[in-house]
C-alpha cells in the first residue's frame, strides 16, 4: 500500500484528469443521438488509455480510481445507469484503457511519443482496434444481462463507440499530454496559416455537416491540410473541432446524421464511422508528414554537422574539377591563404594557377608539376611545400590529394587534404640538428662510447673509441660485425683480459650492468688504465633494447691512487718509526689505532686488547695504562676537549710493558673536514721521563744556586768586559753601598775599581778569563759609593759559550784584613817560637847525624875487624889456610870501600845543600844562632860574649847548616870549659874580611893538643861523641867555599875560625 | 853428651857482618850457623844450638826481643849481643846475656868469651 501511496500521481493532474473525464462523459452524452441504444463516442477511453500509456503502471490505481469516480459521477448526473450496471461497464472501460496501454506500450517501447507512422498504427489497431473489444464486450453482456439491449445490438455500437474515442481523444490527450511543459514557437505565417486554415476547415464543417454539402467527407481536404502542416497537433485539434462541430450540429439537429428514428441507429452508426475514417486518415497523413519532417530536418543536421566538421578539422580541405579548377576551400583554408574560391578568379589565369602562385617561389613550380602530373595521369598527389599565408608567411604543409570517381572509374572530383606541419618541419629540423649536436658530442667527448645490441651483437663506437681501435688494430676496418668482448680482447692487456671478457659475459647473460678495471693498449704501445662501465637500457617493458658502454681513462687516477698508497704505506712507517706515541680517536673519544711504537711502549698487539666489559674503551685504557695519581685528571681534560673541540696538552705517566710508570707529554687535536665538524682526534705523547728527571735535578741545582744568591752571604755580579754590571745581588749592593736602581740605571764595576787595579783588570784579569775562561780568585779593592775603598775577594768565571759575559763572587775583605792583622802579629809570635825550636831541633840533629854516620861507618868497619882477625886466623893455622885467608883478605878490601863509600856519601850531601843556598843576612842567621844556645849557655853558667859588625853583607849561604856550625862550635867551646872552675866565657866574633866575613868562636878552655888533628872524623878528645862534629863543620864551612881552623887561645882555651866568602853582586 | 864442633848461631840483617864473623868462627874451629833475621832463626829451630850471636837493631824482631824469647826456650843458652849503636848500657842491663860487644868490636876478645862460656856450660852441664 505504501508503495501505492508513495507513488500517487499530483492531485492536481488526478483532479484534471477526473474533470477531463467528466467532461468526456458529458460530451458523450450529447452525443448520444439514439436514446437507450447507448452512446456514440465514448472520449473517456482516450483520455483514459492516453494517460495510462504516459502514466508509470505503478500509478495506474489511482488513475483507475479516479476513473471510477469520474464515471460514478457522470452516471449519476446523465446516465442514471443502476450502480452494479455501472460499475460492471467502468470494469469493462477499465480493462479497455489497461488493455490498450499495456499493448501500445509493450509494441513500441516507452517512451510512445506518437510521432512515427509505426507508432500511429499500434495506436490505431491496437489502442483503437483490439482494446475496445474488452469493453464492448463487458459493457453489451452486462446491458444484456439486465436486460436493457441485446448483445449483439450493443457490442458494434459500444466497440465502434470506444474505437472512434480512442481515435479522437487519445492523440489529442498524447499532444497536450506531453506538450504541456514545452511551447512551440509558431512564426507569423505559421500563424496565419493556422488562422486561414481554421476558417476554412470551419467553413467546410459547418457546410458539410449542415447538409448543404451533398457530403460530410468534403470535409477531408482541410483535415488532411491540417495533418500535413501541422501534424499530430494540428490533426489532434482539428478532429476535436470536428467532433465539436459534429456534436453542436448533432444536438441543434440539423446534422445529416439526425434523420428519422428508424434511421437513427443507421445514422449514428455513420457519423461514427465518418469520425473514426477522419480520425483514423488524419493520424496516418500526420504521422507520414511527421516522419517525413523528421528526415528532413535529420538530414539538414546532418549536412550542418558535416559542414561543420569540415570547417573545424585543423586542416585545409579542398576540391577540384577533374580538370584542376578548385571548386571548395573550407573555412581553414580560406582563412589561411586569405583567398576563397571566388577570389581566385583573376584575368589571364586559370584558378590553379592562381593557387599556385601562393605556394613559395623555391616550391612553386615542383608543386605545379606534381599536381599537373596526378591530374593528368590520375594518381593521387603528396608534397610538401611553403605555402604563402594570409599575412604573407611562409608556412611549411603537407598536401595529399585523392581522386574520387564514379561507378564507371571516371574522376568525377579530387579531394585535397593539407595540413600545417610548419611546427613539426621546425621541430624535425631542430630534432635534426640536436641529433647531429649529439653526435658531435658524443665524437667529441673524451670518453669512448659504445653500443650493442641485447645480446652484444654489433657494435657502434663513437669516432674517439674507432681512431683508438684503428690505431691499435692493424685490419679494424676489416673486422665483420665486431663484437665488444672481441674487440676489447685486442686491446686489453693479457693479464686484465680475462677477467674482462668473463664480466662482459656474465652482463649480457645476466643483464646486469657492470664497472671494469683494465690496462689497454694506446697506439704509442704504452698500456694505461681504463675503465668500462657497462649499463643495459631496458624498454618500456623492461626489455633489454641496448648496452651501453663507457671507457674513461683512468691511467693518472690508479697512478695517483697507487702513489697515494705507497704515501699511505710511507706515512703509515713513519708514524711507526717516530719517537712518538700516535693515536686516533673517534670524534666520542674511542681510541681506533695506536702506532707500533705506542703498543710497544705498552706489550699490546691491538687496540682492541684494551676493551672491558662495562666501560667505554678510553676509560679502559686511561684506567689500565695511566698512573692513578694521573688518571682521572688526564680522563676529565680529554672529556672536556673531547665536549669542546678544544685541543688539550698534559703531562702524565703512563705504564711500560715492564711496569715502569714514565713521564710523557702527551698533546691531543682535532681533525676536521671542511664543514668544520671533527673527523677524529688525534693524540701524541712524547717520553720525557728522562727529560723530567733532567729538569728535576737543574731545578734542585738551580734552586741550590738561587739560595746561594739569594743568601746575601756573597756578593755575586753578572759582568761583561765592557765594564757593566748587568746584575748584583743585595750583598754585593750592601758592600759597595750602591742601590738597586743605581743597577739599573747603568752601573759599572770598572770604575768603582781603583786606578792602580784597572791596570791589573786589563793585563791580568781580562787576559785569564779569555785564556781559561775562570779567574782565580784574588783580592782587590773597589770604591764604595761614598769614595772609600773596601778591600775583597773576588774570583770569577765566564758564562759558557761566552767569552764577554760571566758571574763574580766577591767576598767583603774588611773583616777578615782587620782579623789577619791581629793573625799576622800573633803568627810573628808563633814564628819566633817555632824558630827558637827548629834552633833547638837543629842543635840536637848533628848528635844524631853523627850516630848514624857512626852506624853506616861501624858496619863495615865490624866486618873488617872480623875478617882481620879470621884472616890471621887462617895464615896463622898449622897448615895455613891460604885459600880461606884470601877469601877474608878480598872480603877485607870490599868492605874497606864499602866504608870510603859512606864517607864521600855523607859529604856529597853537604855539597849539595849548600849549591841550593840562598843570600842571607849572616846576623840574622847568627843572632837566631845565638838565640838558641842562650838558654843552654845559661843553664851551663857560661856567658856569651858577642862582637859582631851590623852591616855585614849578604852571604849565599845554608842558613840552617850555617847555624849547626855555629852551634856546634859554641856547644864545643861550652863542653870544654865545663871543667873550668873560672869565668866561663864563650866570644862569638864576626867582621868583614876583605871578601870574606870571618867568625870566630873563643872558649877558655883547656885549649886543643893537636889543632890539625881534631878535624879528623872519629877524632875526639871527648868522654862521649864520635869524633865527627868538627869533621862535619870543616866539611859545611869548605862546601861554603869557606875555611875553619882552630887556634890557640892565650892564655888559655881555643878559638875556632871560618870564613865565608861575600857575594859580588846581589841576586834581584 | 859428646860431639865434634860447637854450633854458633849469628843473627844479622847486614850480609857483610854474617859472612864474616861465620868465617872468623870457623877460623877459630867452631861450627858457624848464619841468619839473617831473627824469624829465620826461630823457624830453623834453636836445638843443637851452642852459642847465640845476634845484632840488636834488625828490622822485624830486634835483639832483646830475640833474646827473651831464646830465654824461655833455652835458658841454658848462652847470648852475645852486638851492636852498631849506644845501646851498650841497655844490653848490659838484659837478663841472662852473657856479653855485649860494640861495632867494630875486637874479634879475640870475642872469641875469648865463646870459649869461656862453652867451658862454664861444659862444666857445669
Amino acid at each position: 500500500m505504501m508503495s501505492v501511496w508513495s507513488r500517487r500521481p499530483h492531485f492536481l493532474h488526478l483532479g484534471l484528469f477526473i474533470a477531463a473525464y467528466v467532461l468526456g462523459c458529458g460530451f458523450a452524452q450529447a452525443l448520444a443521438i439514439v436514446p437507450g441504444t447507448g452512446i456514440s463516442i465514448w472520449p473517456p477511453s482516450g483520455l483514459f488509455m492516453a494517460t495510462l500509456i504516459l502514466a508509470s503502471r505503478h500509478s495506474w490505481p489511482w488513475w483507475v480510481l479516479g476513473g471510477c469516480l469520474a464515471e460514478l459521477f457522470s452516471n449519476a448526473l446523465w446516465f442514471h445507469n443502476p450502480l452494479s450496471v455501472a460499475l460492471l461497464i467502468y470494469t469493462g472501460n477499465v480493462l479497455e484503457a489497461v488493455a490498450g496501454a499495456w499493448l501500445v506500450t509493450w509494441a513500441c517501447r516507452r517512451p510512445f511519443r506518437l510521432e512515427t507512422l509505426q507508432e500511429v498504427l499500434t495506436l490505431v489497431v491496437l489502442g483503437a482496434g483490439i482494446a475496445p473489444v474488452a469493453s464492448a464486450t463487458v459493457g453489451s453482456a452486462t446491458l444484456a444481462w439486465f436486460g436493457m439491449q441485446t448483445f449483439a445490438a450493443a457490442w458494434p455500437l459500444f466497440w465502434l463507440g470506444d474505437a472512434t474515442g480512442v481515435l479522437i481523444v487519445a492523440p489529442l490527450a498524447l499532444a497536450v499530454l506531453q506538450n504541456c511543459g514545452g511551447r512551440t514557437q509558431l512564426s507569423a505565417a505559421r500563424w496565419m496559416e493556422a488562422c486561414v486554415l481554421g476558417l476554412i476547415f470551419l467553413g467546410v464543417a459547418a457546410l458539410s455537416l449542415s447538409g448543404h454539402l451533398p457530403s460530410a467527407y468534403i470535409v477531408m481536404p482541410p483535415l488532411l491540410w491540417a495533418a500535413v502542416r501541422f501534424e499530430f497537433k494540428g490533426a489532434a485539434v482539428a478532429l476535436t473541432l470536428l467532433a465539436l462541430i459534429t456534436v453542436v450540429f448533432t444536438i441543434s439537429g440539423t446534422s445529416q446524421f439526425v434523420g428519422d428514428p428508424e434511421f437513427q441507429k443507421q445514422m449514428q452508426f455513420a457519423l461514427q464511422l465518418f469520425l473514426a475514417i477522419s480520425a483514423f486518415s488524419v493520424l496516418t497523413v500526420a504521422a507520414v508528414s511527421r516522419q517525413h519532417q523528421q528526415a528532413l530536418l535529420t538530414l539538414r543536421d546532418s549536412e550542418r554537422e558535416l559542414s561543420q566538421l569540415v570547417d573545424m578539422v585543423p586542416s585545409h580541405v579542398w576540391r577540384l574539377r577533374p580538370d584542376g579548377e578548385p571548386i571548395f576551400f573550407n573555412k581553414r583554408m580560406t582563412d589561411f591563404i586569405g583567398l576563397d574560391v571566388a577570389d581566385l578568379d583573376k584575368p589571364g589565369m586559370s584558378r590553379l594557377e592562381a593557387v599556385i602562385e601562393t605556394v613559395h617561389p623555391d616550391d612553386a613550380a615542383g608543386f605545379g608539376d606534381a599536381l599537373r602530373r596526378s591530374l593528368a595521369i590520375g594518381e593521387s598527389f603528396a608534397l610538401r611545400y611553403r605555402l604563402r599565408r594570409a599575412d604573407g608567411v611562409y608556412r611549411w604543409m603537407s598536401s595529399r590529394a585523392e581522386p574520387l570517381r564514379d561507378q564507371d572509374g571516371r574522376i568525377v572530383q579530387w579531394f585535397g587534404l593539407c595540413h600545417d606541419i610548419d611546427n613539426q618541419v621546425h621541430a624535425e629540423e631542430a630534432l635534426r640538428r640536436s641529433e647531429q649536436q649529439l653526435q658531435q658530442m658524443i665524437d667529441a667527448v673524451p670518453v669512448r662510447i659504445w653500443s650493442a645490441t641485447p645480446t652484444g651483437g654489433p657494435v657502434y663506437f663513437n669516432k674517439r673509441y674507432q681512431d683508438h681501435f684503428r690505431s691499435v688494430i692493424a685490419n679494424f676496418e676489416a673486422i665483420e660485425e665486431p663484437r665488444i668482448e672481441e674487440l676489447l680482447q685486442e686491446l686489453i692487456h693479457p693479464e686484465d683480459a680475462p677477467e674482462v671478457q668473463r664480466t662482459l659475459q656474465n652482463c649480457f647473460e645476466t643483464g646486469g650492468g657492470s664497472s671494469m678495471r683494465f690496462r689497454w693498449r694506446e697506439k704509442d704501445g704504452v698500456y694505461r688504465w681504463a675503465e668500462c662501465r657497462v649499463e643495459p637500457w631496458r624498454d618500456q617493458a623492461g626489455a633489454i633494447a641496448q648496452w651501453y658502454g663507457v671507457s674513461l681513462d683512468i691511467d693518472e687516477e690508479v697512478r695517483a691512487q697507487e702513489a697515494l698508497r705507497e704515501r699511505e704505506r710511507e706515512l703509515s712507517q713513519i708514524v711507526n718509526m717516530v719517537p712518538v706515541h700516535i693515536r686516533r680517536l673517534t670524534p666520542d673519544g674511542e681510541p681506533t689505532f695506536f702506532n707500533k711504537r705506542l703498543l710497544d711502549f705498552f706489550g699490546l698487539s691491538d687496540v682492541a686488547q684494551l676493551d672491558k666489559h662495562g666501560m667505554s674503551r678510553l676509560a679502559a685504557a686511561i684506567k689500565t695504562l695511566v698512573h692513578p695519581e694521573d688518571a682521572t685528571r688526564l680522563l676529565e681534560t680529554v672529556r672536556h676537549s673531547l665536549a669542546t673541540g678544544e685541543p688539550y696538552a698534559m703531562k702524565y705517566r703512563m705504564l711500560r710493558a715492564d711496569g715502569v710508570y714514565r713521564w710523557v707529554d702527551g698533546r691531543g687535536e682535532p681533525l676536521r673536514d671542511q664543514s668544520g665538524a671533527i673527523v677524529h682526534w688525534y693524540a701524541i705523547s712524547i717520553d720525557i721521563d728522562d727529560q723530567m728527571r733532567l729538569y728535576r735535578d737543574l731545578e734542585e741545582r738551580e734552586a741550590k744556586i738561587r739560595r746561594l744568591v739569594d743568601s746575601d752571604i756573597i756578593g755575586i755580579v753578572i759582568w761583561d768586559l765592557d765594564g757593566r754590571v748587568i746584575d748584583a745581588n743585595d750583598a754585593f749592593l750592601r758592600m759597595v753601598q750602591y742601590g738597586r736602581e743605581d743597577v739599573e740605571a747603568g752601573l759599572r764595576w770598572f770604575d768603582m775599581t781603583p786606578p792602580e787595579w784597572q791596570d791589573v783588570h786589563a793585563r791580568e784579569e781580562a787576559e785569564e778569563l779569555k785564556a781559561t775562561g775562570k779567574m782565580q780568585a784574588r783580592e782587590k779593592e773597589y770604591f764604595r759609593k761614598d769614595g772609600s775603598r773596601v778591600p775583597v775577594l773576588i774570583g770569577a768565571a765566564c758564562f759558557e759559550g761566552q767569552s764577554r759575559q760571566g758571574v763574580a763572587y766577591i767576598l767583603d775583605l774588611t773583616e777578615r784584613k782587620r782579623a789577619e792583622a791581629a793573625q799576622m802579629r800573633a803568627e810573628e809570635a808563633l814564628r819566633q817560637a817555632a824558630d827558637e825550636l827548629a834552633k833547638a831541633t837543629q842543635a840536637t840533629s848533628l848528635a844524631e847525624l853523627s850516630a848514624s854516620i857512626a852506624h853506616e861507618v861501624n858496619q863495615p868497619l865490624a866486618a873488617i875487624v872480623a875478617n882481620s882477625h879470621a884472616c890471621h886466623r887462617w895464615l896463622s893455622a898449622e897448615p895455613p889456610n891460604l885459600e880461606r885467608a884470601k877469601t877474608t883478605a878480598e872480603r877485607i878490601i870490599r868492605d874497606a870501600n864499602s866504608a870510603a863509600d859512606v864517607v864521600s856519601r855523607i859529604r856529597a850531601v853537604f855539597k849539595q845543600s849548600t849549591q841550593t843556598g840562598s843570600c842571607t843576612a849572616l846576623n840574622s842567621a847568627m843572632a837566631e844562632a845565638l838565640d838558641l844556645t842562650a838558654e843552654e849557655a845559661a843553664r851551663r853558667r857560661v856567658r856569651i860574649d858577642t862582637g859582631i859588625e851590623d852591616d855585614l853583607p849578604l852571604v849565599a849561604l845554608d842558613r840552617v847548616q850555617v847555624q849547626q856550625v855555629l852551634i856546634n862550635l859554641m856547644r864545643n867551646g861550652m863542653d870544654a870549659m865545663d871543667s873550668v872552675q873560672g869565668d866561663r866565657v864563650l866570644l862569638v866574633r864576626a867582621r868583614r874580611m876583605g871578601d870574606v866575613v870571618q867568625t870566630e868562636i873563643s872558649d877558655r878552655g883547656a885549649g886543643i893538643e893537636f889543632p890539625d888533628k881534631i878535624f879528623e872524623p872519629f877524632f875526639t878528645t871527648k868522654g862521649t861523641g864520635m869524633g865527627m862534629g868538627l869533621a862535619i863543620c870543616r866539611s859545611i864551612v869548605e862546601s861554603h867555599g869557606g875555611r875553619l881552623w882552630a887556634e890557640k887561645n892565650e892564655p888559655q882555651g881555643a878559638t875556632f875560625v871560618f870564613t865565608l866568602p861575600v857575594e859580588v853582586k846581589a841576586v834581584p | 853428651m859428646t860431639k865434634g864442633r860447637p854450633v854458633v848461631a849469628v843473627v844479622d840483617d847486614d850480609p857483610r857482618l854474617l859472612e864474616s864473623l861465620a868465617d872468623l868462627l870457623e877460623s877459630a874451629g867452631y861450627a858457624a850457623r848464619s841468619f839473617s833475621s831473627a824469624r829465620s832463626l826461630l823457624v830453623s829451630g834453636l836445638s843443637g844450638m851452642d852459642v847465640l850471636i845476634t845484632d840488636i837493631g834488625m828490622p822485624g824482631m830486634n835483639g832483646f826481643e830475640l833474646c827473651d824469647l831464646v830465654k824461655k826456650v833455652r835458658p841454658d843458652l848462652p847470648v852475645f849481643l852486638i851492636t852498631g849503636r849506644y845501646q851498650i848500657a841497655e844490653a848490659d842491663r838484659t837478663q841472662g846475656v852473657s856479653g855485649c860487644f860494640r861495632k867494630p868490636f875486637d874479634a879475640q876478645v870475642m872469641l875469648a868469651a865463646i870459649g869461656d862460656v862453652l867451658r862454664k856450660s861444659k862444666n857445669g852441664g
